[in-house]
C-alpha cells in the first residue's frame, strides 16, 4: 500500500510535536515538508524530524507526493491555510478549535467539500480508549438515558505561557474559553447526540494577572435533548501540578453515573534530591494522538467521513462564540 | 452542676442523635430534654441518653433550668420552633438552612434581636478539619487571591427521611445541600455573592416534589467564580461524596473525601472505599481529632457565656439562604440572577 505524506502547515501549537512523533509510529504513513511563517520555528522542526521547510505554503502544496496537512498553526491562521489545502486538493487534519469565528469555520467546510477533501477536527477525546468506552457504556444503554454531563478540561497555568500566541488575542482570537471549551462541548454533544440550544458562561478575574486574555471560566450548556451540561476550562491549575490538567467528565443517566479521568493513568514518582522533591505523575494510558491520525489515515484510505468531522468543529466554535457574548452581556445565548 | 447550661433537643433523627452524642462532651452543658410528635419514639432515644422525653415543646419552655433549644427538625419547621423558643428567652442552635423563605429568615432574625438572645444556624463545614484546614491556608494566603472554586456535594437520595423529597419541607437540594458549599465559598473569598446563575432540576427522580440536582454558578462581589454542584441524584449504591477545588493567583488547593480513607471495609458481599462518614453506622471512634458537630456547639456555648456573636449567626445564614432561592428563581426564568434579592 502506498503511504500516506503528511505536510504541516504551522507548528506554532505544541501539538505539532505529538502528532509528528505519532506518525512515525505508523508504517504507513510518513512526514515530509513542514511550513511556518516563522522561520527559526520552521526550520527547527524541520531539522527535528528531518523534513524540508518551505517559506511559502503554496510551495508545500504544490508538492504532488503530500496527500494530507495537518494545521497546527496559531488559530486564526487555520481558515486561510484550510481553504488554501482545500484548493490543492489535499486532506486536512485541522488542530482545535478550527477557527475564531463560525463564518471561517463554515467557509473551510465549505471548501473542504467542494473539492472533495477529507476534514478532520483534532478532538481527540472522541479517540481516546476511555471516553470512547463511556460513549459505548452510554450507547449500550448501560445507565439509562443521559441526563447530565459535567466536566473539567483545567489545564497547569505554566504551559500557554510556554508559547507566546497563546495569550495573544490577535493570533489566538482569545484565551482559556477559546482554547478549552471546545474539547468538553464535543464530548457533550457526543455523549448526547444533541447540540447546544443555550449556552451560559461567566468569566473570572485571572489567575495570572500578566496575560492579556481570560485563564478562567464556568459554562452551563442546555442541550436541545433537555440535558444539561457544564465545562470548566479554565488554566487554573497552580504551575507546581504535578501533571499538566486534565479531563474528567461526571455524566449521570437515568440509572447510574459514570466518572471519567481520562488521563488518569500514571505512576507517581517522587525523587530523592531534597526533602519534599516534588510528585510527579508519569502516564501510560492510550495514546490518543497516535488513534487519531490512525483514524484519519482510514478515512482517506477506505474513503469514510471523519469521526471527528469540520461540523463538530464547527460546532465548537458556534459554542465558544456564544461563550463569549453571554459573558459579555450576563446573559444565555443560542449558539448560531 | 447546677451552673451548667440546660439544653432541649427539638427532634430526634440523623442531626437530633448526632447533636447529642457531641453535647455530651461539652462540659458546661447538660441535655435535659428531647422533643418530637411521636413520644413513644422520643421514649426510645431518650431512655439511652438519660435525658427526660417530650411531646409538646411549650411545656419544655416552661422549664427554667432549660438555657438552650437545639432544633434538628425539618427546614419548614425551624422558624416556628426556634421563633418560639426564643420568645420564651432561650438561645438557639437551629440546623441549617436557617428557614426556607427570607420572611422566615428575618423573622428569625428578628425574635433573637428582640428577646437579646443568642442565634447560631448550623453551618457545619466551618468546623470540619478538611474545610478548616483549607480555609485556613487560604487565609496564610498560600493561593495567593482566591480566583475560581468548584465543589461537590452529593450521593444518593436521603431516602430514609422522606421529608427531605418534599419540596415545601426541605427546600430540595438547591437549599439543603447546596447551602453548605455557598456559605463556605462565601467565607473562603471574603467576598458576598452578586450573581448567581442556576440550573436546578428533578433529574433522575421524576416522581418527588424536590429538585435532585444543581448546578450553581456564583459570581462574588470581588469578581471570583465557583462552581457548586449538590446532587441526589446519584445512584443507591454511591457512597457520599464530598470534594472542593480553589484555584487563587498563587497557587491551588482541593480535597475529595473519597481519597484520604483511613478505613477501609471489605466483606464478600462488597468492597468498597469508604470515608467514616459514608458508613451506614457510626464508628466508635471517630477519626477525626475532634467531632465538627462538638466543635460547632462548642463555640455557640462559648459565644453565650462570652456575649459574643456566632461566626454563622442569623445574617450570615440568611445571605447562603438568598444565593439557594436566587438559583432556584435562576433555574425557572433561565437567566442569571442578580443580589440581593428585591422580594423574599
Ligand atoms: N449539618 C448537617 O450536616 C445536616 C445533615 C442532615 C440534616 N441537617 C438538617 O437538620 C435538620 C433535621 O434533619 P434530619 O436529617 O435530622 O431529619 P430526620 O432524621 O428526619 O429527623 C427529623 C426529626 O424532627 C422531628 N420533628 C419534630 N417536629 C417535626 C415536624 N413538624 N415534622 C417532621 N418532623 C418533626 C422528628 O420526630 P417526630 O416525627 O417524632 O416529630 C424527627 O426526630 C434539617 O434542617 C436538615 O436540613 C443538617
Amino acid at each position: 500500500m502506498k503511504k500516506i505524506r503528511f505536510g504541516f502547515l504551522g507548528v506554532a501549537h505544541f501539538h505539532a510535536d505529538n502528532y509528528a512523533n505519532a506518525i512515525k509510529k505508523i508504517p504507513d504513513a510518513e512526514i515530509v515538508a513542514v511550513y511556518d511563517e516563522d522561520e527559526k520555528l520552521g526550520k527547527e522542526f524541520s531539522n527535528n524530524f528531518k523534513i524540508e521547510y518551505y517559506k511559502d505554503a503554496a510551495q508545500l502544496l504544490k508538492r504532488e507526493d503530500v496527500d494530507a496537512v495537518i494545521i497546527t498553526a496559531e488559530n486564526v491562521k487555520h481558515h486561510d491555510y484550510a481553504v488554501k489545502a482545500a484548493e490543492a486538493g489535499k486532506h486536512i487534519l485541522c488542530e482545535k478549535p478550527i477557527a475564531t469565528t463560525v463564518e471561517d469555520a463554515d467557509d473551510m467546510i465549505k471548501k473542504a467539500e467542494k473539492s472533495g477533501v477529507k476534514f478532520q477536527t483534532c478532538f481527540v477525546m472522541r479517540y481516546h480508549s476511555a471516553s470512547i468506552l463511556v460513549k459505548n457504556l452510554i450507547n449500550e444503554g448501560r445507565f439509562g438515558k443521559v441526563l447530565a454531563l459535567i466536566g473539567t478540561n483545567k489545564l497547569n497555568s505554566s504551559l500557554p505561557l510556554l508559547r507566546r500566541w497563546f495569550t495573544d488575542q490577535k493570533l489566538s482570537g482569545g484565551g482559556a474559553v477559546m482554547d478549552h471549551t471546545v474539547h468538553l462541548a464535543d464530548l457533550i454533544r457526543w455523549y448526547t447526540n444533541s447540540e447546544a440550544s443555550e449556552v451560559y458562561t461567566e468569566i473570572g478575574k485571572n489567575v495570572n494577572k500578566n496575560i492579556d486574555v481570560e485563564d478562567n471560566f464556568l459554562t452551563t450548556l442546555l442541550m436541545e435533548n433537555g440535558a444539561v451540561g457544564h465545562i470548566d476550562g479554565s488554566w487554573s491549575y497552580a504551575a507546581g501540578l504535578y501533571t499538566w490538567g486534565d479531563v474528567t467528565m461526571k455524566v449521570i443517566g437515568t440509572d447510574g453515573v459514570i466518572l471519567l479521568d481520562a488521563f488518569k493513568q500514571n505512576i507517581s514518582y517522587i525523587g530523592s534530591d531534597k526533602p519534599n522533591d516534588k510528585l510527579t505523575w508519569h502516564y501510560y494510558g492510550c495514546d490518543c494522538d497516535l488513534e487519531m491520525i490512525r483514524s484519519f489515515i482510514e478515512c482517506i484510505v477506505e474513503d469514510k467521513n471523519p469521526i471527528a468531522s469540520g461540523i463538530d468543529g464547527r460546532q465548537g466554535v458556534a459554542i465558544t462564540i456564544a461563550s463569549y457574548e453571554s459573558a459579555k452581556i450576563g446573559k444565555p445565548v443560542k449558539p448560531k | 452542676m447546677t451552673d451548667k447550661l440546660g439544653v432541649a433537643i427539638v427532634g430526634y433523627g440523623f442531626m437530633g442523635t448526632t447533636h447529642l452524642s457531641a453535647w455530651r462532651y461539652i462540659n458546661e452543658c447538660e441535655v435535659k430534654a428531647l422533643i418530637g410528635r411521636n413520644i413513644e419514639k422520643v421514649r426510645e432515644v431518650s431512655k439511652k441518653f438519660g435525658v427526660e422525653a417530650y411531646n409538646n415543646i411549650d411545656e419544655v419552655l416552661k422549664r427554667k433550668d432549660i438555657d438552650i433549644v437545639d432544633v434538628c427538625t425539618p427546614t419548614s419547621t425551624h422558624a416556628s420552633y426556634s421563633i418560639t423558643s426564643m420568645n420564651a428567652g432561650k438561645h438557639v442552635f437551629l440546623e441549617k438552612p436557617i428557614a426556607l423563605t427570607l420572611k422566615e429568615a428575618d423573622a428569625i432574625i428578628e425574635a433573637s434581636i428582640k428577646n437579646n438572645v443568642k442565634l447560631m444556624v448550623g453551618h457545619v463545614l466551618r468546623f470540619f478539619p478538611e474545610y478548616m484546614k483549607a480555609k485556613e491556608l487560604i487565609d496564610r494566603g498560600m493561593v495567593g487571591e482566591p480566583v475560581i472554586a468548584r465543589t461537590f456535594r452529593g450521593g444518593p437520595i436521603p431516602e430514609w427521611s422522606p421529608w427531605f423529597l418534599d419540596k415545601n419541607q426541605s427546600g430540595g437540594v438547591a437549599i439543603d445541600l447546596a447551602i453548605h458549599d455557598v456559605d463556605y465559598l462565601m467565607w473562603i473569598f471574603n467576598s458576598k455573592v452578586k450573581r448567581v446563575y442556576g440550573v436546578v432540576r428533578k433529574l433522575v427522580h421524576k416522581d418527588i416534589t424536590a429538585e435532585d440536582f444543581a448546578l450553581i454558578n456564583l459570581r462574588f462581589e470581588n469578581n471570583g467564580i465557583a462552581l457548586v454542584e449538590a446532587s441526589w441524584a446519584l445512584p443507591k449504591m454511591h457512597p457520599f461524596m464530598m470534594n472542593f477545588e480553589v484555584d487563587g493567583t498563587n497557587g491551588m488547593i482541593s480535597f475529595d473525601n473519597q481519597s484520604p480513607v483511613p478505613v477501609k471495609l471489605i466483606t464478600s458481599e462488597s468492597i468498597s472505599g469508604f470515608s467514616p462518614e459514608s458508613l451506614p453506622w457510626r464508628p466508635a471512634v471517630h477519626p477525626f481529632p475532634v467531632d465538627p458537630f462538638y466543635r460547632e456547639l462548642k463555640h455557640f456555648v462559648e459565644c453565650i457565656k462570652e456575649d459574643k456573636t456566632p461566626m454563622t449567626d442569623g445574617e450570615v445564614a440568611r445571605r447562603s439562604l438568598e444565593v439557594c432561592i436566587a438559583a432556584l428563581k435562576s433555574a425557572e426564568l433561565n437567566m442569571p440572577v442578580n443580589l440581593p434579592l428585591k422580594e423574599g
